[in-house]
This record gives C-alpha cells, sequence and structure tokens, in this order.
C-alpha cells in the first residue's frame, strides 16, 4: 500500500482482520474482510494488514490513525483490536468470530487454507454483521457510491 | 523429561492480506507446518511480538526462525528482529516468483495457478532452509572431547499434522531477582523440570550448567555471570524443595 494510495482512501473505513494462520476462525476473520472490502463495501472500506502495523509502516499506521477501523479478531488474543489501539487508531467497533459463531451455531467453521461450506458461510454473516457498522459509520444512501453490488449478499 | 524443544524451528510468515504475495507466505507456511516439516517446526503470529506478552516475544530467541515475506517490506524478517530475535533465515515471495520465472500471481482469497506454484516452491524451499538448520544444529561443541560431535536427530514424524500456532501459549517465563534488579528468564521453568529431571541435585557444578543453558535462551551480561549463577542456584535449590515437598 503506497502512501498515494493511502491518502486517496483517507475517508474509507479501515478492516483489519487477523493474520492467524494456525486456526479455523483466522481464516473465517480473513474471509469476512475480502467479503466486504472486495464484494459488499468495496468503496467504503479499506483492507489493511496487520503485518504492516506491526512493522509500524507509516502509511498503514496513518490508515488506522485518520479513518475509524472495524477489528475482526480469531482468538482471544485480540491481536487486531490492540495492534489498531496500538497504531493510534480508533477501534470503531471490534468482532470476535467465535462470538459470531454462538450468534450463528448452525454454521461450522472447519478448514484453515480451505473453509469448509460452513466457515463460508459464517465468514459471510460476519461479513453481513461488519456492514452494518460500516454503513453507520459512512452514512450514505447510495448503494452505488458505496460500492454495493446488486441484489446485496448472500448470507 | 519436558519437551526443551531445542530442534524445532519457528516459521513467522507475514500472512500480508492486501496483497496474493502475503496468502503465498500463509499457506506456503501451512505447508510446511503441516505437511513437509510438521515434527520440526512451530509457528506464532507476526502481531503477537507486540501484541502477546513476554513469552511471545521471546519466540525467536528460543527458536531459530525462518520468516517467510511476500514482498520487499520484509514485514516479518524486520517485525521479527526487532520485537523478538534476529531470525536464522528468510525468503521473500517476490524474488522466489522471479527467480523461478514463475509467472504473474494473482488473486489473494483464490490464487491463481502462478500463485499456486510460488507456494509449492516457497513451501520446499522452507522445508530446505529447516533441514539445512537442522543439520548445523546437529553439530555441538562437546566440552568434554573438545570435538564437534553429530547428535542423532530425533524421529521424524512425516504423517500430515493440524498447524497449531502459538497463540496463548508463549514460551513460559520466570522473574529472577539479580544484584538487586527483576531480570526476566525466558524458558526457566523448563530448564528447571529438565535440571530435575535429570537427577541434578542444586550445588556448584550444577549453577554452571545452569548458567551455559540459560544463556543459549536468553543474554548474560559477561561481568553479571557469578550473580546469575548464584541467582539461578539460589532458585533452582528452592524449586527443587517445591517439587519434593509436592510428590
Amino acid at each position: 500500500m503506497n502512501n498515494e494510495t493511502m491518502n486517496n482512501e483517507r475517508r474509507k473505513v479501515a478492516i483489519v482482520p487477523c493474520s492467524g494462520i494456525g486456526k479455523t476462525y483466522g481464516t473465517v476473520s480473513r474471509e469476512a474482510a475480502y467479503d466486504v472490502t472486495e464484494d459488499l463495501r468495496p468503496e467504503a472500506t479499506q483492507l489493511v494488514a496487520l503485518s504492516l502495523l506491526v512493522l509500524g509502516d507509516e502509511a498503514a499506521r496513518a490508515a488506522v490513525a485518520d479513518c475509524p477501523a472495524v477489528t475482526i479478531d480469531g482468538c482471544k488474543l485480540a491481536c487486531a483490536t490492540k495492534m489498531v489501539r496500538e497504531s493510534g487508531g480508533t477501534v470503531a467497533q471490534d468482532f470476535a468470530v467465535l462470538d459470531v459463531y454462538r450468534r450463528h451455531k448452525q454454521f461450522k467453521p472447519q478448514g484453515i487454507a480451505e473453509l469448509n461450506e460452513g466457515g463460508q458461510k459464517l465468514a459471510h454473516a460476519l461479513a453481513e454483521e461488519v456492514v452494518a457498522v460500516v454503513d453507520n459509520l459512512t452514512p450514505d444512501p447510495s448503494p452505488e457510491r458505496r460500492g454495493e453490488k446488486e441484489g446485496g449478499h448472500d448470507a | 523429561m519436558p519437551d526443551l524443544p531445542k530442534k524445532k524451528l519457528g516459521i513467522v510468515a507475514c500472512s500480508g492480506e492486501e496483497m496474493a504475495e502475503g496468502t503465498i507466505t500463509r499457506l506456503a507456511a501451512l505447508k510446511v507446518l503441516e505437511h513437509l516439516r510438521p515434527a520440526n517446526t512451530v509457528t506464532i503470529c507476526l502481531p503477537l511480538f507486540l501484541a502477546g506478552g513476554e513469552g511471545d516475544r521471546a519466540f525467536a530467541r528460543f527458536y531459530p526462525t525462518i520468516t517467510i515475506d511476500g514482498c520487499e517490506k520484509r514485514c516479518a524478517a524486520r517485525a521479527t528482529e526487532m520485537y523478538s530475535g534476529k531470525p536464522a533465515a528468510g525468503i521473500v515471495v517476490t524474488d522466489l516468483i522471479a527467480e523461478r520465472g514463475l509467472g504473474k500471481v494473482e488473486g489473494r482469497r483464490r490464487l491463481n495457478d502462478a500463485g499456486l506454484r510460488a507456494v509449492e516452491a516457497a513451501a520446499d524451499r522452507v522445508a530446505q532452509l529447516v533441514d539445512e538448520s537442522l543439520d548445523e544444529r546437529a553439530r555441538r561443541w562437546s566440552r568434554s572431547t573438545g570435538t564437534f560431535v553429530e547428535e542423532a536427530p530425533p524421529p521424524e514424524t512425516r504423517e500430515p499434522v493440524e498447524a497449531a500456532c502459538s497463540c496463548g501459549a508463549g514460551i513460559p517465563v520466570s522473574k529472577l531477582a539479580i544484584d538487586g534488579q527483576t531480570v526476566t528468564l525466558i524458558a526457566l521453568p523448563l530448564i528447571f523440570e529438565q535440571f530435575r529431571n535429570s537427577g541434578k541435585a542444586p550445588s556448584d557444578d550444577t549453577a554452571r550448567d545452569l548458567l551455559e543453558t540459560v544463556k543459549v535462551y536468553n543474554p548474560a551480561p559477561a561481568g553479571d555471570e557469578e550473580a546469575y549463577a548464584m541467582a539461578l542456584l539460589r532458585e533452582y535449590a528452592a524449586f527443587c524443595e517445591k517439587q519434593k515437598a509436592k510428590a
């Protein structure tokens, strides 16, 4: 992510998922983040990689310092939430995949490299919850301006 | 005997979610951890160096670490060195792709064919680095014979396992008062347990051995070694008494 891109994206909500590779919930958090930033609200959000925040990358720090952030954590250690705060950002809403799973127990996630169908569905459900927060943070009546795809998202 | 994992390698992937190369690092790390070298590797999430505790930050001092970075920013290698310890080795996926002429990788969510080839290439390269590092570590200096000795390698498990990260299970640490200062020593509980199980009674010889083992994972300033040895001996004696009382 270069500085110019980041400047153009100053108004966007930063979506910061867990970067875990050892647990299914980490993969769910990432998949939900992609759902939001690529499919559901690409114009209103930007994905910020945790590794850049860990390194103290200036552009990534600016992205979370200048915009509200929504964090998605894969485990109780809450690295995403902690790192955004550590980087001077404001966490508008923090999500924990486990909490979302408790609300959607019919979707049983499995797999790390490749999520099963339950994991995909849980990610979509989580993404919808993130979108509701994003819409509150960036009120805009026009779905097109938010980048919302016609027909919304099938969770 | 407690598992004092001197022979394991730590794998740290940048996992950069914003680019396809980040996905390659993650999948390559998983392949090494689960399929290629499951018996010899462990991992930790990079953010835990800041968001975790002292045990997490001790990771790269405890495990010789191989970093897998997606791009030239080398977040994994640089952050590991900054917050934990200097990595033993590392690869950069963009360099590997260029070297091998693997083509344009795309799809941070779903990798294209070039991306999948890059996962294979990165995983193979990391497995090779694991083997090289283990070979080096198999040669240890023997003080008794004054020669290098080859240690028998542990039997390797080739059965795939499920990767488990070290989240919440960092290296155990202990705090010790040394010359009026509180010092955090990583791996000390495991070292004590290993010594006790080996039947080593608290003594001056044991104090020296303890210091040597502790120094594998912790800095001990040269001028303070005697104070460290005394503090270790005192703490080890207390540990042994406590274990005896428990039995």
